[in-house]
């Protein structure tokens, strides 16, 4: 399956990337490619310039500094698992690195690229071909909903592993933006619209993603998909253990990566045992718009977001 | 946006100069610009491995990767395994233990499993199946190709250089 045609710019510095997107308004970022080539091979998506970063230099590596720790956009997720401070301060975003695809996928894919994968949809990620026997669906520049049987919407899933993980670590991103760098929370990435799923504008570049040191500590990720190496995460759910006041996120549940509040309000306050996960573990599911964008049902999907909830709390019980 | 362009890629260790647009994949450059047909073209969408190849000693999809972009490394490809008709020790081991039917997923399990090997010559048996999980098969089954791979780790007393290039480039 052949790419569409594109301009492919290569710069070798931060500051030249960020000029090329403020010059091509119109034009993608790649990182490691293994989500926005596959969309652009389906057709779903079809940039007429991108801006790769394979040459540019000081976006790769973990630095420490006294009370944070500074994930350069670039740095692979197999240089994250392979990093023992990570897997010892945040053992939830090595365990979440580590179940991107396949390993090829995780040589390849780094931590910016996961967290800006593009939404997911039965009807959408697929070749021109399969499509072609339908209506072009709004996400893919259509008029229809095909899940919801509806115009002008789009319930698209975010299916990305490493995002809850840094949910729950409440991580930010420093992004390079027209007026400068900024901060913001990993949540603040993300627009909660199906169709364009990220709240970025086309001249931000991610350059970092930033844990703070306090949320070192117990935390894991666990994800179901029906094959390991080759699939998205049907579910996948993200705890973190701080004193007294748990965070959980989900991934694959609704448009965007998500705090399961009402969970997480449950569990606050009183000693993390198995009796009180066990007890709170049916409300995994309160506040995600779970709609059916993948061959599995909407009950069973709130069932596993109960079950991997569990999976990853007895974990750091 | 159509403009063809020349790059040299360093492949094996030999030079070749190739012409592509920039929506080349690295895997359209070397089967049909370097004529390099070991490199399988399977789903071609990152999903099945056989496109696996070695871009600066990480196992990588040449089917998502642009050409454009693995100029100037060090890309190596099934046929810069075996030296001037010699098999490597992983390619001896999956022919002696029948990891090797129709042979179309070889080329991306032996580039997987050879990476795995120039970085950690002593993997565990969840440590290969995990590096090798992805690499997708219809005919061994994958225990035989799981066998060969540890029959390689077991029998080497020094672990030679998995990726060695011969002089004068590879065979």
């Amino acid at each position: 399956m052949r790419l569409p045609a594109f301009t492919y710019y290569q710069p070798t510095t931060v500051e030249e990337a960020h000029a090329a997107l403020i010059d091509h308004p119109g034009a993608r970022v790649l990182a490691g490619g293994t989500d926005l080539l596959v969309n652009m091979k389906h057709r779903v998506e079809s940039p007429e310039e991108l801006v790769g970063l394979s040459r540019v230099g000081g976006l790769r590596g973990v630095t420490r500094e006294p009370d944070r720790t500074v994930i350069g956009a670039r740095t692979t997720l197999k240089e994250i698992q392979k990093d023992a401070r990570l897997a010892a301060d945040f053992p939830a975003l090595v365990q979440a690195a580590g179940a991107v695809g396949s390993y090829r996928h995780q040589t390849m894919g780094t931590v910016a690229g996961n967290l800006c994968q593009n939404t997911r949809c039965r009807f959408f990620n697929q070749s021109l071909e399969w499509r072609s026997v339908r209506s072009l669906c709004y996400k893919a520049g259509g008029e229809h909903c095909h899940v919801m049987n509806k115009d002008g919407v789009c319930y698209s899933t975010y299916h990305g592993d490493v995002a809850p993980a840094l949910l729950v670590l409440d991580a930010q991103v420093r992004v390079l933006g027209a007026d400068g760098v900024r901060e913001i929370a990993v949540g603040d990435l993300y627009s909660g619209e199906g169709a364009a799923p990220l709240a970025l504008a086309p001249t931000d570049l991610i350059t970092a993603v930033i844990v703070p040191a306090s949320s070192a500590g117990p935390s894991a990720y666990r994800k179901h998909a029906l094959r390991g190496a080759i699939d998205f995460p049907q579910v996948g759910a993200a705890v973190w253990r701080g004193d007294g006041v748990p965070r959980v996120a989900f991934t694959a549940v609704d448009r965007a990566p998500q705090r399961a509040t009402v969970l997480e309000n449950a569990l606050a306050g009183a000693p993390f045992t198995e009796e009180l996960i066990q007890s709170v573990a049916s409300l995994a599911a309160k506040g995600a718009t779970i709609t059916r964008t993948t061959i599995i049902g909407v009950p069973h999907k709130r069932n596993l977001m109960s079950a991997l909830f569990l999976r990853a709390a007895s974990d750091i019980l | 946006m159509d403009e063809r362009r020349i790059l040299t890629l360093k492949i094996n260790g030999d030079p070749h100069e190739v012409v592509v647009t920039a929506n080349t994949t690295l895997l359209e450059a070397l089967r049909e610009k370097a004529f390099l047909t070991g490199t399988k073209r399977g789903c071609d969408l990152g999903a099945c491995g056989a496109c696996t190849v070695i871009l600066d000693g990480e196992a990588v999809l040449a089917c998502l990767t642009l050409a454009a972009a693995a100029e100037g490394c060090d890309i190596r490809t099934i046929e810069g395994l075996s030296i001037r008709g010699e098999l490597s020790p992983l390619q001896r081991a999956f022919v002696d233990h029948g990891a090797v039917q129709c042979g179309f997923c070889s080329p991306g399990f032996l580039m997987s499993a050879t990476a795995l090997l120039a970085e950690n010559p002593r993997p565990d048996r969840a440590e290969i199946k995990r590096t090798l999980a992805g690499n997708l098969c219809r005919c061994t089954g994958y225990a035989k190709i799981v066998e060969a791979v540890e029959a390689v780790v077991a029998d080497a007393g020094e672990i030679a250089d998995p990726l060695p290039i011969a002089a004068g480039g590879a065979a």
